[in-house]
């Protein structure tokens, strides 16, 4: 079976899963939009070409299954089809794209291959079913979308002064032999002036044209055109157009469909483009790109992380050789080579960052299928707004959250959004809106998860946790709305009723969190009865460097993310009061939990100082004081993980090589604040 | 004859232990290690290797030794364990042992069921005993058996 040496073949199939990915993405896209617009012609025509390639590239690598599916699917992605049976064939697509995609799954798995018998037989059946005898002609709309060659033909042409006609016929789909009717109409054409384009080209079989363009360079007037093509039972139907080439030429011209193709990740709408941008258009993209694997960029990633290090020791050593000698003439220039250094160092770290960040389209274009498939399930009505798509971001935290957003996107559907009915009655469009948006904050990124739903029931969540024993009753009356909240994190808590096929078991809520957690973000609820939930997730721009406050414990050097510190404050012991075994500090008109940080050092009587440094800092919309001896500065560190080290812990999320070589820890904030600052929860309720 | 076998021999306390030398990448002196909050004790914290954070654990705590001296012999294995690099403090270590095959003996039968067996033999070496080690059974959860008892069970 195989063509080529092993290695190869292996090689061949890695390339093969990566791009059927793209494929099964774009036709999830297509068939969206097929749903959409059941009838358009040229939307089917991009779906069979996406199946096409897809049944190309697979059997090239041996998977008979899934070619054989493709093969077969091929058949009924016809416009006719698409005008009669529009929807079905959408849902067809959709069922197959699944199909194919539990076949990936097992071919890479070496799993046994899944039946595509059912999708086989709907298929068989949408074939099966008769064609209505009369064919509406459908809208006929031309794309023109010239070759290089044929274009500077045409302009040519029309720099003499001559008038270019763009031409669309539909050829009828009763007739015969298509082949024929191609050469009838081009000797027409040819009578009345000088055929300067076609398409399509003699590369595709004249029994699938089902619609011809030409471009003609004549004197005669426009109705000729329409009139002298109009063949009776060989040509439905016609479109004549003045051809103005201004702007056409400026477009890519060995690219048919889509307008731009050097942005190959670039589909602001669901729409068609998209598709044909993975399936073909990558390798006629003008630009070049490379696929290149991700570990080759963590590789120079590390190296670059590494020159950073070194960096802060040359600093370092410099500032040392300063005190030294300072008068030396050597000093200056090694200050101004140390800066340029800096700088170029700076820019390179930058270039490498930008190679990881992808655009969180990636992330949001998976949503309007899962919508809409719950959305379904559920028998709701739901449009899926995107928005921000542009907005980068490192490709490992992207692929990071596709679990736990669509865990909120599936839970928006699911729970958010009210039946139409029920919409109806509270005054609302009958269709739920659910909103995906994406944006910069300083060095993090914002990701937005918002319903026009029911919103959460707070009382309801509340009973639930206390049903559970989640919290107490006594706590349960003093708890503030936020925190009430964030108990739909917790695991095993959901509002649900019932449990549900998509949710309702309370497991999803608490993986968000986790996922957030683990990724040094932060994820906060606003909700309004009756106006529905709002999810904002914050994650850092990238895991590798962090911008990080230290201070000192004793003798330890400890740092945590400049990002979850809001200010940091002075106070002497006699702020500090115990409510419930519990520090608290008043902070302006806030009580702030306090948590003496010298309990990581040792667990036994802490010293009393008369002055301390309190580092206030926020966690999951809760804000917390951390007690800290000194405070050393803001340094940018280059994270190390520890997690797969002897020393791991979950009070630490990393670890960085500092200037003089020694090491410093990067607290993991959340889970000191739940072991150290342990059920603090009701203590904003008990003294405001 | 059986092949030599070359082993790095360090000290605890009083007794000789060894480990193959292809498992230890390289010894250095103890240098600043940075302590790290919630772990067992026999961890002492990490350290940066030129540019590598690995962790170190502390052997002498780690086989329970209660005299524990902080000298200018002590040392840091820098050893290859389940494919991470880890480094052992030790008393000292210094030699390169080599040891013949048939001076090796299997490991005394002191351990209970429910013990870590961390012994692979026990070799002798001009009258002194080494205890040859199996570094991924240090790594393990439960207590190791103080090691005096070990050289006295292989003596008997």
């Amino acid at each position: 079976m195989s063509l080529f040496p092993e290695e190869r073949q292996s090689e061949l199939k890695e390339l093969f899963f990566e791009t059927a990915a793209e494929l099964l993405q774009a036709l999830n896209e297509e068939a969206l939009s097929l749903e959409h617009r059941p009838g358009d012609a040229e939307l089917v025509r991009e779906v069979r070409r996406t199946v096409h390639t897809l049944k190309g590239d697979s059997a090239a690598c041996g998977f008979e299954e899934l070619s054989s599916l493709a093969h077969d699917l091929e058949d009924v992605l016809t416009p006719e089809l698409a005008r009669t049976n529009g929807r079905k064939l959408a849902e067809i697509v959709l069922a197959a794209a699944d199909v194919f995609s539990s076949m990936l799954d097992a071919y890479r798995g070496e799993a046994p291959i899944p039946s595509a018998a059912p999708i086989r037989e709907q298929i068989r059946q949408l074939v099966a079913r008769p064609e209505p005898k009369n064919i509406v002609p459908y809208k006929l709309s031309g794309r023109f979308a010239w070759t290089e060659y044929e274009q500077i033909a045409i302009e040519r042409a029309q720099n003499q002064g001559q008038n270019i006609y763009n031409i669309a016929l539909a050829v009828d789909p009763t007739c015969p032999m298509k082949s024929a009717a191609m050469q009838l109409v081009k000797n027409v054409l040819c009578q009345l002036g000088d055929l300067l384009a076609t398409f399509p080209d003699s590369s595709i079989p004249a029994e699938q044209i089902d619609v011809m363009e030409f471009a003609v360079a004549s004197s005669q007037p426009q109705d000729v055109f329409t009139t002298k093509c109009r063949i009776p039972s060989i040509i439905s139907d016609v479109l004549v157009e003045t051809a103005s080439f201004a702007q056409s030429v400026q477009q890519e011209p060995a690219i048919h469909v889509h307008e731009d193709p050097g942005d190959v990740l670039g589909i602001a709408d669901p729409n068609a483009e998209a598709s044909e941008t993975s399936a073909s258009g990558v390798s006629q993209s003008t630009s070049v790109k490379l696929r290149v694997d991700a570990e080759r960029i963590d590789a120079v990633l590390n190296l670059v992380g590494e020159l950073v290090i070194g960096k802060s020791m040359l600093m370092q050593n410099i500032s040392e050789f300063d005190k030294r000698f300072q008068k030396d003439p050597l000093r200056t220039r090694f200050v101004d080579a140390l800066a340029f250094q800096a700088r170029v160092l700076n820019d390179l770290q930058k270039s490498v960052m930008k190679i990881r960040m992808v655009p969180v389209e990636q992330l949001f274009r998976r949503f309007p299928r899962i919508v809409r498939d719950v959305a379904k399930t559920c028998g709701k009505e739901v449009v899926l707004q995107l928005s921000g798509e542009e907005t980068d971001l490192d490709k490992s935290i992207l692929d990071t959250l596709a679990e736990p957003l669509s865990h909120l996107v599936r839970n928006s559907v699911d729970h958010g959004i009210e039946t139409s009915e029920q919409r109806v009655a509270a005054g609302k469009t009958p269709q739920g809106r659910i909103r995906l948006n994406a944006f910069h904050q300083g060095n993090q990124i914002v990701i937005e998860c918002s319903d026009d739903g029911a919103g959460i029931d707070r009382y309801k969540l509340v009973s639930k946790a206390v049903e559970k024993g989640i919290i107490t009753r006594d706590e349960a009356e003093r708890i503030s709305d936020t925190e009430a909240l964030h108990l739909i994190f917790h695991p095993g808590l959901s509002t649900a009723d019932e449990v549900t096929a998509i949710s309702g078991r309370g497991v999803g809520m608490d993986i968000v969190k986790s996922v957030i957690e683990q990724l040094k973000g932060t994820i906060s609820i606003d909700s309004k009865p009756g106006a529905g939930t709002t999810f904002l997730l914050k994650v850092p721009l990238t895991l590798a460097i962090i911008k990080a406050l230290m201070f000192r414990v004793s003798d330890r050097l400890y740092a945590i993310p400049l990002a979850s510190v809001l200010e940091i404050a002075r106070a002497s012991a006699s702020d500090v009061h115990r409510v419930d075994q519990h520090e608290v500090m008043q902070l302006r008109d806030q009580v702030l939990t306090l948590i003496r940080m010298g309990q990581l050092v040792n667990r036994g009587p802490l010293p009393v100082n008369k002055k301390i440094f309190v580092v206030v800092i926020t966690v999951a919309d809760r804000k917390f004081g951390l007690i800290v001896d000194r405070l050393v500065g803001e340094e940018e560190l280059v994270i190390k993980a520890l997690h797969d080290q002897l020393a791991a812990t979950e009070f630490v999320s990393g670890a960085s090589i500092l200037g003089d070589g020694s090491v410093v820890l990067i607290l993991n904030l959340p889970a000191i604040v739940a072991r150290l600052g342990k059920a603090p929860a009701l203590m904003e309720a008990v003294t405001a | 004859m059986a092949k030599d076998l070359q082993l790095v021999g360090f000290r605890i306390g009083k007794e000789t232990f060894g480990v193959p030398i292809g498992l230890v990448h390289e010894i250095v002196r103890v240098p600043e290690i940075t302590a790290v909050p919630d772990v067992p004790d026999y961890i002492e914290g990490v350290i940066n290797l030129r540019g590598k954070i690995i962790s170190v654990i502390d052997l002498r705590k780690r086989f329970g030794e209660t005299r524990i001296e902080a000298t200018r012999k002590n040392r840091i294995l820098v050893a290859e364990i389940d494919k991470k690099l880890v480094g052992l403090i030790v008393d000292a270590a210094s030699e390169v042992i080599r040891l013949p095959q048939d001076e090796i003996e299997a490991p005394p039968e002191v351990f209970e069921e429910n013990e870590v067996k961390y012994v692979t033999g026990v070799g002798k070496l001009n009258g002194r005993l080494v205890i040859l080690i199996d570094l991924t059974k240090i790594l393990q959860q439960g207590e190791l058996r103080r090691l005096g008892d070990l050289a006295v069970a292989a003596t008997a």
